[in-house]
Formats: structure tokens, C-alpha cells, sequence
């Protein structure tokens, strides 16, 4: 399989009227939004677009809607990830045929499966496609399933398309233990840096980077990006830092926060949907005070 | 009082006689390995130095000799942490009276405090000396407990003396948050990686590491800094790979595997205290194949 490196991921929010519907019309801004402002890949939707609380038919909409939108400006990445691996491989299956470039999951939600089933929920999904495939390690938010490297290994033998791990764990040990063994048996085995904490991953061998911030601070992933691709991290702290900054604002606001930031950067989206909590006016108000303070993001674009 | 620490820095092993009693007299031959071998400071005894196995007055005789070895050459800190905070204290004050050049502790055991149950032990401890003071972070051995960014600055305000962190949660947000705030208020700053995941946190304003493998292979560690701080990524990240095998192969049984591999490579330092094992015979022939199988058999100092 030729090598498909997405670079630089934008992983767009999912915009909600106020009836809680996808709006479409405002998706289709976000997607230009992204396009023109260094994207060389889309990943959606991811946890960042709220792909957990869509609807199975929904999920599918938004690929065929975003995938039809590009017109192959970019390659288009379908997040795939659910609790039962067939509706995770039929969802796999779809999005191979929508145009998908690549599909990308993680460990399923709920389940706690012993690693020979995590092994298998992955190869099952995997070996629905032909096109490329990459796992999101994001222990995190997966309620602690771990990934081996063992794991990882048994799917490169099993896998041709297995493509690669992007990284939410940030874990040190977790990313030189899975790239430097998988390079001993596939030398273009990919690690992708799942944050925008790219530095320490690409010091040990993370080539892409997946973005949400990239909605708030285009430019400032782009940079931090651009330095990390020439391996000159020393030079990329200062961007690493702001962005870290960054991160922790619209962490600290919450599950609104990424939407409640694009707000503020004058690119409303609504609200997520239910069960996360809206920003309310308070939170937005802080929000919105904090990242006005950041002087790192006076050069980023306001507005559509 | 100006110390600034940089480079790989060595936390000697706790060298025991067969019958587990203290073995001062090849401690002192460890140090000196130590400081022949490029150590840039010494500190002990850490968890690798079996600290909590450690009697106080055992830890004062052993304090005493490090100080005494090392004689100048570099700068030497005590490890204080113990299950009393009282026993932390009076350690502190021995290691001023001995001419230590620094004292380093971790957040208290145990009891899992609060934020500010941690600020004020570190305010106590760090006032209770004229010396320069170095925190401990390593929120996977303490059930979750960490320093925060917000933390790290109340007490850098607060302490003059408050020099460095060792670091070790190994993720890429936990280090930035403190950081990337340690280091803007306190540009000197010691942000020293646990173990030597120098790659991942040089370029991030990291000042060194707390060396695990020194005593098995100060040259693989040097070269590893040695590139990384002249920003040669790809160099750095190849010794980093193998560091980090090294590692993998060490924290199974930290330290006795640790020990077992100093007998391999001709510098036995005894036996691990209960409830730690000591490596036994299989082990040190399985961790003899690792080392020569890595070329550290072959490329490093052999004996004292």
C-alpha cells in the first residue's frame, strides 16, 4: 500500500442549530474555514465534533456532506469508532465508499475487552477497508483500555492497511515503545501526534499532527507544525507553549470551551449537544476574557 | 546559592552487603564511577536508592559519605522524602549540617494531601534550610497526586530556594504545565526528567535528567544529552529508542534489575532490600543477553 502521510489533520466541531440539528449550512463554513487555513487533511467527525453524539445515519451524512464539500481538495479521514466492532466495520465499509481517504478508530467505548478482543475489534474494523487506517490511542477518554505494543504488532502482521497510532495518551514511553518497534517490521508504520502537543511526539517520531485547536489558532498550529516537519523542536517551544496555554483555557471551560473559544474568535457554532453542558454566560465570559488576554493569538483570523 | 543543574546527573544505587547491611565502602567506589564517568551532580538516594527501605540514621551515614566522596567536585543533593514528615525535616537539616549542596523531596506518602496540604509541606521544608530546594513530581507512583502549573508557581513565588523539578509523570501536558510557568517566572529553572527521556523534553527547556541507566552505561546517557541539546533530532531520537529499551528492561523490579545489571557489566552493588526481590542468577543472564544484544556490553565501561 502506498504511503498516504495526512500531515497536518484540522479535526472541525459539528455546528447544532439551536433545536439541536446539525446545520448544515454553517457546517459547510467550517469545512472552507479549515480548507483556507492550512488543513492538508480532515479527520471528522472526531470526539472534537462530538461524533459520540451523533446518530449512525448522521455520522454517515456528514462524511458524504464534508467529502462532497472538499471535492478532493484534501483527503477526508472518517472517524469510525463505536462500541460494537460490526457497527464500527459497517461504518468503516461506508465511509470507504462515501471517498474516505483513510478511516481512523479507537479502542471501544464502554467495554473494558481482554487485549486479544481489543486485538480483534481492531482487525475486524481494519479489515473492512482497503484504504489506509490509523488507531487513536486516547486512554484518557477510553476509560483506561489499554494498547500494547504487543497489540500493535499482531495488527501490522494481521493489517496491510494498518497505517499508524495517533497519539492522545502523551505518554513518552507509550510512543518510543509503539514506533520504534513497528518501524523494525514496517519502516513507514506512522505515529501521529492525536494533540497539539507535537513536540515531544515528533521529537520521538510523530510525523501528522491531529488539530482541533486549529478551529481557535489556525495559524499558531500551522507554525508549530511547520517548525516541528523541519525537526528543529528547540525552535518550536515557544509556539508549543502558547498552544499549550491555549489547550489548558478552553480545557478549563469545559466541554463547551472548543466551541465557546470558536465564539469568541468570532465563528459561532452553537452549542454541543446534550448531555455535554452549554458554556452559559458566565463561563463564555471568562472564556472569552482569558483568550483575550493571550497575546499569542492577536494575529489569528476572526471571523469566517 | 546560585546552583544550577544541567546535564546527565546520577542518583547512585544504594550499594548492600549480602546480609543486607550497608555497604559504605563500595558506595564510595560507586560514586567516584559516578563522577569519573561524567555525572554533572549527584543525588541520592531516590527510590533507585531504595530510600524507603532505608533507616534515618542509615540515610545520615550514607548522606555523610556522599558528600564527603564526592568532595566538591560536583554538587550533591540529598533526597529527604520519607514516610514521617518529621523524618523529612530532621533529614533536611542533616543534609545542610553535612554540606550538601541541595535537598530534593517529593510530594508527601500516603496520605494523598491536598493542594495546599502539599504547598504548606513544601513551604515548611524549603524554609527549614539555607539550601537550595528541588521538588519531586511522579504522579503514577502517588495514586494521581502532582504538582500543577498553578502550584509550581505559588511556590516558586514563595521560595526563593525553589530551584528545580524532577520530573517524572513522562507526559508531554503534564511537564508543559509546569514549565512552561516554571520557567517564565524562574528562567533558571531545573526541569529534570526522571529517567532519561531527554528527547521528549529538551527541546521544551528540559535542563537534563535524573539518570537511571548511568551506572550501567554513562556514555550512551552523555551522547543522548549530548545530542539532543545540539539538536540533532535523529540521533537523538535513535539513543533515545534505545534508552528507553533500557528502561523497559530496568522498571521491571526497579531497582533490582538495576542491580542485577551492574553485576553484569563487573560493578556488583549487592543485594535489594525486602519487600523489593533481588535479581537472581536467570534474571542477571537475561539482562547480560539485553545489554549485549544492545552493544552496552560492548561499549561501556566494564568495572569500577
Amino acid at each position: 500500500m502506498s504511503t498516504f502521510v495526512p500531515g497536518l489533520v484540522h479535526t472541525p466541531i459539528t455546528p447544532f442549530t439551536p433545536e439541536l440539528k446539525i446545520d448544515f449550512g454553517l457546517f459547510e463554513k467550517v469545512i472552507e474555514f479549515h480548507l483556507r487555513n492550512g488543513a492538508e487533511a480532515l479527520a471528522l467527525p472526531m470526539h472534537a465534533g462530538e461524533s459520540v453524539s451523533l446518530s449512525d445515519a448522521e455520522q454517515r451524512t456528514l462524511l458524504e456532506l464534508a467529502v462532497n464539500q472538499v471535492k478532493g481538495r484534501v483527503p477526508v479521514i472518517a472517524h469510525v469508532s463505536d462500541s460494537g466492532t460490526a457497527i464500527a466495520a459497517a461504518r468503516a465499509r461506508h465511509a470507504e465508499q462515501a471517498g474516505a481517504a483513510a478511516i481512523v478508530a479507537t479502542t471501544p467505548y464502554y467495554w473494558t475487552p481482554p487485549p486479544a478482543m481489543v486485538l480483534e475489534h481492531f482487525v475486524q474494523i481494519g479489515a473492512a477497508v482497503s484504504i489506509p487506517y490509523f488507531v487513536h490511542y486516547a486512554p484518557d477518554e477510553m476509560g483506561g483500555t489499554k494498547l500494547g505494543t504487543d497489540t500493535v504488532l499482531k495488527l501490522i502482521e494481521r493489517l496491510g492497511n494498518f497505517a499508524g497510532v495517533v497519539d492522545s495518551s502523551l505518554d513518552w514511553q507509550f510512543m518510543i515503545n509503539i514506533v520504534s518497534s513497528a518501524w523494525r517490521v514496517r519502516p513507514d508504520f506512522q505515529l501521529l501526534s492525536g494533540t497539539e502537543y507535537m513536540v515531544s511526539a515528533g521529537a520521538v517520531g510523530a510525523t501528522s499532527l491531529f488539530s482541533s485547536l486549529c478551529g481557535v489558532a489556525p495559524q499558531l498550529v500551522r507554525e508549530l507544525y511547520d517548525i516541528c516537519r523541519t525537526e528543529k523542536y528547540q525552535d518550536a517551544r515557544r509556539a508549543q507553549e502558547d498552544l499549550a496555554a491555549l489547550r489548558q483555557i478552553v480545557k478549563r471551560a469545559g466541554a463547551g470551551g472548543l466551541k465557546g473559544a470558536m465564539r469568541a474568535m468570532g465563528r459561532a457554532c452553537g452549542e454541543p449537544r446534550p448531555p455535554l453542558q452549554p458554556l452559559g454566560a458566565g463561563g463564555y465570559k471568562t472564556l472569552a476574557a482569558e483568550l483575550g488576554a493571550l497575546a499569542a493569538l492577536r494575529a489569528e483570523p476572526r471571523g469566517w | 546559592m546560585p546552583l544550577v543543574l544541567k546535564g546527565v546527573m546520577q542518583s547512585p544505587v544504594t550499594p548492600l552487603k549480602e546480609d543486607f547491611s550497608p555497604d559504605l565502602a563500595t558506595f564510595e567506589k560507586l560514586l567516584d564511577f559516578h563522577v569519573r564517568t561524567g555525572a554533572t551532580a549527584i543525588s541520592w538516594p531516590h527510590h533507585k536508592g531504595e530510600s524507603l527501605n532505608l533507616t534515618i540514621a542509615e540515610r545520615k551515614a550514607f548522606a555523610e559519605v556522599a558528600v564527603k566522596v564526592v568532595a566538591g567536585r560536583i554538587p550533591v543533593s540529598i533526597h529527604v522524602s520519607a514516610l514521617a514528615v518529621e523524618d523529612s525535616m530532621e533529614l533536611a537539616r542533616h543534609a545542610q549540617e553535612t554540606g550538601a549542596d541541595a535537598i530534593i523531596a517529593i510530594t508527601p506518602y500516603f496520605w494523598n494531601p491536598s493542594i495546599e496540604g502539599i504547598y504548606d509541606y513544601f513551604v515548611r521544608l524549603g524554609t527549614s534550610i539555607d539550601l537550595p530546594l528541588i521538588a519531586y513530581n511522579s504522579p503514577s507512583y502517588l495514586s494521581g497526586l502532582e504538582f500543577t502549573g498553578e502550584l509550581t508557581r505559588r511556590l516558586i513565588e514563595r521560595l526563593p530556594n525553589f530551584i528545580g523539578m524532577k520530573e517524572a509523570s513522562f507526559n508531554s501536558e503534564k511537564f508543559l504545565e509546569i514549565s512552561r510557568v516554571a520557567l517564565a517566572l524562574r528562567p533558571d529553572f531545573a526541569m529534570i526528567a526522571g529517567v532519561e527521556f531527554l528527547a521528549p523534553c529538551v527541546p521544551l527547556g528540559g535542563a537534563g535528567s535524573y539518570s537511571s541507566a548511568g551506572a550501567i552505561c554513562p556514555n550512551l546517557c552523555i551522547q543522548l544529552y549530548d545530542a539532543c541539546v545540539a539538536g540533532e533530532s535523529s540521533r537523538a531520537r535513535e539513543l533515545q529508542f534505545k534508552l528507553a529499551r533500557l528502561w523497559d528492561l530496568f522498571r521491571d523490579q526497579y531497582p533490582s534489575s538495576l542491580k542485577g545489571g551492574m553485576v553484569v557489566m563487573g560493578r556488583p552493588v549487592g543485594p535489594t532490600r525486602p519487600p523489593l526481590p533481588t535479581a537472581t542468577k536467570e534474571r542477571q543472564a537475561y539482562i547480560g543477553a539485553q545489554l549485549e544484544e544492545l552493544g552496552i556490553a560492548q561499549t561501556e565501561p566494564h568495572g569500577w
